[in-house]
């Protein structure tokens, strides 16, 4: 079955499961693998029109959906083999090393006399950005990242013993599944101790049978938000109405009551803590640090505090098998048999993959877009509306890039960090007046930083359109954007002693051909930040500024060699400061 | 069933009327205004200025332990329904402890069951208490979201055409968008807005009548008036992108041509839709930067007394100031939002809310308190600048939570109660109808016992006051015409005698 659904567009219910592929490594294992193969050149045995891209433009257009950034060797890779073999390359390249391991490594997880360093979040964030910004396996990366934004936790509000490895666990948790199994994510991000902290079914108890009753939150926002939404879909992602024309709703609050009973009993595993390290606290006291390990595993059943009363929902919802969980059934079956409901219900594959297209391609995909994606990575990236030219010209195609993949697609194109390696000079990076206004992990809730039907008043866009991104633009946060990227382009992020670029190429570019008309400077970052999507009149624009700039000053190599580096930082600053990148289309 | 459509809120004729206020040629927006304002002689007068401010409460604020049932026999009630606080368990504040933050209001509150009720504020909410004590800050009780008046049974009915329910209920990001707007998420104009639509003709400057200092919210977007957002330092400034008053640009990366080419391309319009989209806020945010940057500076320093650490005071510090600059800013009337978030506690209310004891045995301040410390300030600041008539302050939320507990937490809920603050207000009072206390779904001979009408299970109250009329009330004093009024609140002619009875009365 999946191996039938990945690689091909839909057409058939089938294809409408998740089934569960997010990735397509089914595919290569009933393949026998086959990742170094290429693809046909011809389009009779290819579902899609466009196999290859035509040119270095078209490869980073779509690298840039597909990871973060795009580099000389990348645009030599997917024109030489192609869309579809480049894709399956990644799925089945080796996974970098985890968030977890990267504190490992760090040393975070150390415990310093009087210092109380296990309770700071801090190093989440200088994980996940270098993460972001440095790892291997970057299209993994961006798919988690993607993901973080509709399973979310948040940094922001994790307390207790080494939060850090909390959120590094959830991490690795999206990342291991990203090009999985989504049964299996919903399942791991269930169980998760991140998630249980966020929405409280870690601690969850049965009703004490005096007005006390389970707590609701993880029941409701697993169905609103990370399996099938609020109103009945049709496989198109669009609607289903009722006689009279009104949406459905997908469940009522008994529904979510009869849910919140299956959620019960959870609490972390601490069958790993020891040895617990007592560490002294300044004034007084001593705190007894468990280890990390807890972080990690995946929540459990503890006392006796899983609901024994019956579970029954969806019992009147058209098309949706109801579902019943007799008494005293044990936690685990109760479990399977609610995710499996929710797996299964219609509106799964449309509800998550609409959300998929809109942060990797474009905020509003057409309903056919929606239901030819099942396998839904490859599929994404691969179908034909992704890919045709039409979308670089149409007016409403495309979305906003978000903040945080901006920097960190500065970062990648620019070889940070160079050359320190201090992560702790990044951190949270979400006032929206001095930085960008949005950090990976830190949602400011569950409802991610924005909206999936967000729409800005007094706006010009056609009726229906949505703009999800739009919803952290405004006044204040387009400017601190600006004015933290003019300091990260020129000093680095985080300070003098913070993580710097690499200029080396583009300085090679700076006065090329000629110091008045730096053509192939501005052409070069043209293409590596928004796959050449510039207008010949910005383009121009920004060619003339920059010609204007002091270059090369005969016998005085220093005065040099800031003057080509400012003329290299002033490209970059301007590219990543018009519409035309800003939209990725 | 979505009977709250969009169309039904008669925004698009709303538009027009704005529009022609705005563009109407000879009957220019002064006279035009005064009319639709209905203050024609109040309008020109030098000191003339009001301001609305929204403190929107993210997250849903637990109704049950901010005003807190008081007198015994219901306070028994409470504590057998939420549990004494046991370290890690039960809900309920000592009574004890409540007896510093008592209310004493001038007319007495009858519960829907002909009970007379006493309140007492969270005991993090000293200043808030004070403030109704002395009659500048009233109370709104069980008020949420309705299209028509509901019963209990009506709510359960599957007739929704007969007995339309909000849409999404209980839902966090829908039920934000129905109090700010009327209608469910993707709604793109709310109250505040269409108030600041009916108000921007008075303001010299228009873009500055309708102010966030907190993230976008559709409460603050009209048909017309579009939100201004600023930090709580006020405006930012595009460095790279300045000019100066005397036409110098800044040097960005040691080149001005760099900073006016940059100028230019990030404001130049543009044929695709979300990049224009875009570029028009960048253009906004440097059209209006140097004008707020300047009025801050230039408007005489006033000695404001708001309490550090406290992110909500920080922003009404900020409206304060924007406040005091009214005059360099050229407007006359305001629409503001400010928001604190963290209310959405499923767990460990005990700890973060306000109001319970830690292990010290101090009062826990908790986001309450953070509440109750910033409007208070706030409300000072009015004093100081001698403008507390003008302006009215008003809290909003989510919803109300369960009055069940779920062990250390409260699960999501539908009415709730909220506070009004100003010198306009007709304070040290109730309005609206103070619900029983009662989580049973008992019935007697097939109907729902009298104590249990007002709830919807485990305690989440069926409101008895709509957003609508809430909010008509304050739109009324800011000077919306009764003609006007269901243009801005769709619902409101849905409840008896909207315009006498409808208006609750805690405005001047």
């Amino acid at each position: 079955m999946q191996a039938e659904v990945a690689d091909s567009p839909a057409g058939s219910d089938q294809a409408l499961r998740l089934g569960g592929v997010l990735g397509t490594a089914a595919l290569l294992s009933a393949c026998g693998g086959g990742a170094s193969s290429t693809d046909a050149s011809s389009s009779a045995t290819s579902p899609y029109q466009f196999a290859r891209p035509a040119s270095d433009q078209e490869a980073v257009r779509f690298l840039l959906q597909a990871q973060f950034s795009a580099s000389d060797a990348d645009i030599a890779s997917v024109k030489a083999i192609g869309y579809g073999a480049w894709l399956r390359a990644q799925l089945s390249a080796q996974a970098g090393q985890t968030g977890v391991a990267w504190l490992d490594s760090k040393g975070f997880n150390a415990v310093t006399a009087n210092s109380r360093s296990y309770f700071s979040t801090g190093p989440a964030d200088y994980m996940v950005w270098a993460q972001l910004m440095t790892s291997t396996d970057a299209p993994r990366r961006r798919m988690a990242l993607a993901l973080s934004e509709i399973f979310v936790t948040s940094t922001t509000v994790m307390t207790g013993y080494w939060p850090a490895y909390v959120m590094a666990a959830y991490w690795d948790v999206l990342c291991t599944h990203a090009f999985g199994n989504y049964r299996d994510l919903l399942e791991a991000i269930t169980l998760n101790l991140a998630m249980g902290n966020y929405l409280n079914t870690r601690g969850n108890k049965t009703a004490d049978g005096r007005g006390s009753a389970p707590d609701e939150n993880y029941a409701r926002e697993v169905m609103q938000l990370f399996s099938i939404g609020l109103v009945l879909l049709n496989p198109d992602g669009t609607p289903k109405l009722d006689a009279n024309g009104a949406s459905i709703d997908s469940y009522s609050n008994a529904d979510i009551t009869e849910l919140a009973k299956v959620f019960t009993g959870y609490d972390v595993d601490t069958s790993q803590n020891a040895p617990i390290m007592a560490n002294p606290v300044t004034g007084g006291g001593t705190d007894n640090v468990p280890q990390t390990t807890f972080a990690r595993l995946p929540m459990v059943q503890r006392g006796n505090n899983h609901s024994p009363q019956a579970s029954h929902f969806f019992q009147n919802i058209p098309g949706v098998t109801p579902v019943n969980i007799e008494a005293n059934t044990n936690a685990a079956t109760s479990l399977t048999t609610a995710l499996d409901a929710l797996f299964s219900h219609p509106n799964n594959a449309p509800f998550i993959c609409k959300q998929l297209i809109q942060r990797l391609v474009t905020s509003n995909p057409s309903p056919g877009y929606v239901s030819r994606v099942a396998a839904v990575y490859m599929a994404i990236l691969q179908d034909d509306e992704a890919r045709a030219p039409s979308g670089l010209s149409a007016s409403e195609f495309g979305k906003l890039r978000e903040p945080m993949l901006r920097l960190v697609q500065w970062a990648r194109t620019f070889n940070v960090p160079s050359p320190s390696t201090d992560w702790t000079r990044v951190g949270d990076l979400s006032d929206p007046g001095t930085r960008l206004g949005q950090s990976p992990l830190r949602s400011p809730s569950v409802f991610n930083f924005f909206r999936p039907g967000y729409v800005p008043s007094g706006t010009t866009l056609s009726a229906g359109t949505v703009v999800p991104e739009f919803q952290i633009v405004n006044e204040s946060s387009v400017a601190g954007y600006l004015n933290y990227m003019q300091t990260a382009i020129d000093t680095g992020v985080g300070g003098a002693t913070g993580l710097k670029a690499n200029y080396t190429t583009e300085i090679t570019l700076a006065e090329s051909p000629s110091k008045a008309s730096p053509s192939d400077l501005v052409n070069r970052i043209n293409l590596l930040m928004s796959g050449g999507q510039l207008s010949a009149d910005t383009v121009n624009t920004i060619t003339t500024a920059v010609g204007s700039m002091a270059g090369t000053i005969t016998g005085n190599a220093t005065q040099t060699a800031t003057n080509l580096r400012r003329r290299v930082c002033a490209v970059i600053l301007m590219v990543m400061s018009c519409a035309e990148y800003l939209v990725q289309k | 069933m979505h009977l709250l459509k969009p169309d039904l809120h008669s925004r698009r004729a709303f538009m027009k009327r704005a529009g022609q206020l705005a563009f109407s040629g000879a009957a220019l927006p002064t006279a035009m205004n005064l009319a639709a304002l209905g203050e024609a002689a109040a309008f020109n007068s030098p000191g003339d200025y009001k301001a609305l401010v929204c403190v929107f409460l993210y997250g849903a604020n637990d109704f049950a332990n901010t005003v807190v049932t008081y007198d015994n026999p219901s306070y028994a009630q409470y504590l057998n329904i939420r549990g004494a606080y046991t370290g890690s368990a039960g809900l309920a504040l000592p009574q004890a402890d409540l007896a510093a933050t008592l209310l004493t209001p001038t007319v007495a509150p009858v519960d829907s069951l002909g009970v007379t009720r006493q309140f007492a504020l969270n005991p993090a909410m000293t200043r808030l208490a004070s403030l109704f004590n002395s009659g500048k800050a009233a109370i709104q009780l069980n008020v949420g979201p309705l299209v028509i008046p509901l019963t209990r049974d009506q709510y359960n009915s599957t007739d929704h055409r007969t007995y339309p329910r909000p849409p999404q209920l209980f839902s966090h990001n829908d039920q934000q968008s129905i109090w700010q707007s009327s209608s469910p998420e993707g709604a793109k104009v709310g109250w505040g807005g269409n108030i600041g639509d009916l108000a921007m003709s008075g303001n010299t400057t228009s873009g500055f009548t309708c102010i966030s200092v907190t993230g976008n919210a559709v409460y603050l977007s009209g048909d017309q008036a579009l939100q201004y957002q600023v930090t709580t330092n006020g405006a930012v400034r595009i460095n790279s992108a300045y000019v100066n008053s005397s036409n110098v640009a800044n040097s960005t990366y040691g080149s001005t041509a760099v900073t006016n080419a940059l100028r230019s391309m990030i404001q130049q319009s543009r044929v695709h839709k979300l990049e224009n989209e875009y570029n028009k806020v960048t253009a906004r945010s440097i059209a209006s930067e140097g004008a707020i940057t300047a009025a801050l500076a230039a408007s005489t320093p006033t000695t404001f007394t708001f309490p550090a650490g406290n992110s909500l005071a920080d922003q009404l510090n900020l409206v304060a100031r924007l406040i005091s600059a009214r005059s360099s800013l050229g407007v006359k009337r305001q629409v503001f939002m400010v928001s604190i978030g963290g209310f959405d506690m499923h767990d460990f209310l005990a700890r973060d809310h306000g109001g319970f004891r830690d292990a010290s045995n101090n009062i826990i301040p908790g986001l309450l308190g953070k509440v109750s410390d910033a409007i208070a300030a706030f409300y000072d600041a009015t004093v100081t600048m001698g403008i507390a008539d003008q302006v009215t302050t008003f809290t909003a939320s989510d919803f109300g939570r369960t009055l069940a507990s779920n062990g250390d937490g409260s699960d999501h809920g539908w009415g709730s109660h909220h506070f009004i603050v100003g010198g306009a207000v007709n304070g040290q009072k109730f309005y609206g109808t103070a619900p029983p206390v009662s989580v049973s779904d008992a019935k007697t001979s097939n109907a729902y016992n009298p104590e249990n009408q007002w709830h919807v299970g485990q305690g989440r109250l069926l409101p008895t006051t709509s957003v609508d009329q809430f909010g008509a009330t304050m739109a009324k004093w800011f000077g919306v015409d009764a003609n006007e009024m269901t243009s801005v609140f769709p619902n409101i002619q849905n409840f008896s005698g909207a315009f006498s009875s409808g208006y609750m009365g805690f405005m001047a």
